[in-house]
């Protein structure tokens, strides 16, 4: 059969759903719950199966609420070289997410960008374009 | 002259060490060798997408066109989908490692048998076996741990395998070969899969584990693992526990090896299927994935089910 390549890119064209995360975001936060969060770093913990960015947020009287941010799983960032260090304390970032269903300072990191509005990490890298001949497992 | 007979017999052992033409690699036992870090990170689909028929092939436009779309489709970074799409999509895309390009075969799907590209269809205990299961969801999506997923209880994650498919990210795997045994391990909830290759026999059929029981033997150049003794705990795209899986490794170049493997349970499809993907070899490491100390999810999920069933009270 031969495709008409225009035919082909149509938007009618099924993409199978992508493996967004280990666990189901949709049962742990609250899509009808977003919030903004702006605060300083105080703690990274860089595990799995997701990472955990927890962050000082102080509202307009002053009073700061400790806020924990999920993120995604550590492992493609460190082998990019990135580290826990690479968010150091006190950084601030601006956490554009979704609360936690049950009430609780927690939120989605559905977007973490630096308080300029940087990226927090550039792009995502395809896995294989980091094969490189000349990075052997040293067997 | 003595000097001659040293580069001679430095020659000789150099030849010696080369391997012979249209032989992979040996490892000190003589067998293929397959070690190393390997990706399975690809956008091509286990499924031949229905707008492509019968088109086994992409065309190299196609598969350029494809995997932009693909890239494009799983992009996390993506806003347009409304609040509940925001959610799925959990996290920021620099998180990720997912697969860039189609296999290099071009293929359309990672199924290469049957032709159509297709999971054969379900027989009438599978679809019954997966009715009882969207059932107990149903009833008790999240009354304690045991109702959740498999991967989200940190006990395995179904695409590490068997039988091994590639995910969003570390889809990484290190294979190491010891006198009779190889070893998978797979980044994903970290197993790491023995299989002895020394012609030992099945375990008994009442012994049943999460990942099979594999028995590996030597077909030329190719690891053929023969696994059974799966659980009804487990099931791939439908499988039960007489699931009979045949993995193949072969290698196919310095950087690359074929995996493939064969489905085969008349208990839940009405026939085999098969699957091949090409693996690249990955930069790696393969990482820890301490998954049960981190997985503070799980208290997130059960407790957002508390917090919405007490709001509907």
């Amino acid at each position: 059969m031969r495709i008409n390549p225009a035919a082909f890119l149509g938007a009618g064209m099924l993409l199978a759903a992508p493996a967004w995360a280990h666990h189901s975001f949709a049962a742990e936060f609250d899509s009808a719950k977003p919030v903004k969060l702006r605060g300083k770093v105080t703690k990274v913990e860089w595990i799995n199966p997701h990472s955990w960015i927890h962050i000082d947020v102080p509202d307009a009287d002053g009073k700061v609420t400790s806020w924990m941010v999920e993120g995604g799983s550590p492992n493609a960032l460190i082998r990019r070289g990135l580290t826990k260090s690479s968010i150091p304390e006190g950084t601030e970032v601006v956490v554009d997410g979704y609360a936690a269903k049950d009430g609780s300072y927690r939120a989605n990191g559905r977007d973490i960008t630096l308080a300029d509005g940087k990226k927090l990490f550039v792009g995502s890298q395809g896995s294989e374009e980091q094969s490189g001949k000349e990075q052997h497992d040293g067997k | 002259m003595k000097t001659s007979w040293i580069t001679i017999a430095a020659i000789s052992t150099f030849l010696a060490a080369l391997p012979l033409a249209g032989q992979s690699p040996r490892t000190p036992e003589g067998k293929p060798d397959l070690q190393g870090v390997w990706t399975n990170a690809t956008v091509t689909p286990l499924e031949r997408p229905a707008e492509l028929g019968n088109q086994q092939f992409f065309t190299k436009e196609q598969a350029a066109q494809y995997a932009k779309r693909m890239i494009e489709n799983g992009n996390s970074d993506r806003r347009d989908g409304g609040a509940e799409a925001d959610v799925a999509r959990a996290y920021n895309n620099f998180w990720r490692e997912s697969g860039t390009k189609v296999v290099p075969t071009l293929r359309t799907s990672l199924i290469v048998d049957p032709p159509d590209g297709r999971i054969p269809a379900l027989t009438p205990e599978a679809q019954r076996r997966a009715a009882v299961r969207a059932e107990a969801r149903r009833l008790h999506p999240a009354d304690g741990p045991e109702d959740r997923s498999l991967q989200e209880r940190c006990i395995l994650w179904p695409a590490a395998g068997p039988p091994m498919m590639p995910v969003g990210y570390n889809s990484n795997y290190q294979i190491v070969q010891g006198r009779g045994y190889v070893t998978v391990i797979s980044e994903m909830i970290h197993d790491a899969r023995t299989i002895p290759t020394d012609g030992s026999p099945h375990l008994p059929s009442n012994v049943r584990q999460w990942l099979g029981d594999p028995r590996g033997h030597w077909e030329g150049d190719t690891l053929v693992v023969d696994s059974t003794n799966f659980t009804d705990k487990t099931n791939f795209r439908g499988s039960g526990e007489n699931l009979h899986l045949v993995e193949r490794f072969t290698r196919t170049g310095p950087e690359s090896l074929t995996y493939e493997f064969t489905v085969d349970d008349p208990a839940s499809f009405v026939k085999p299927w098969t699957v091949q993907i090409p693996m690249t070899r990955a930069a790696g490491p393969v990482l820890e994935y301490a998954c049960n100390e981190g997985n503070y999810a799980m208290q997130g999920i059960l407790a957002g089910a508390r917090a919405e069933e007490n709001a509907k009270r």
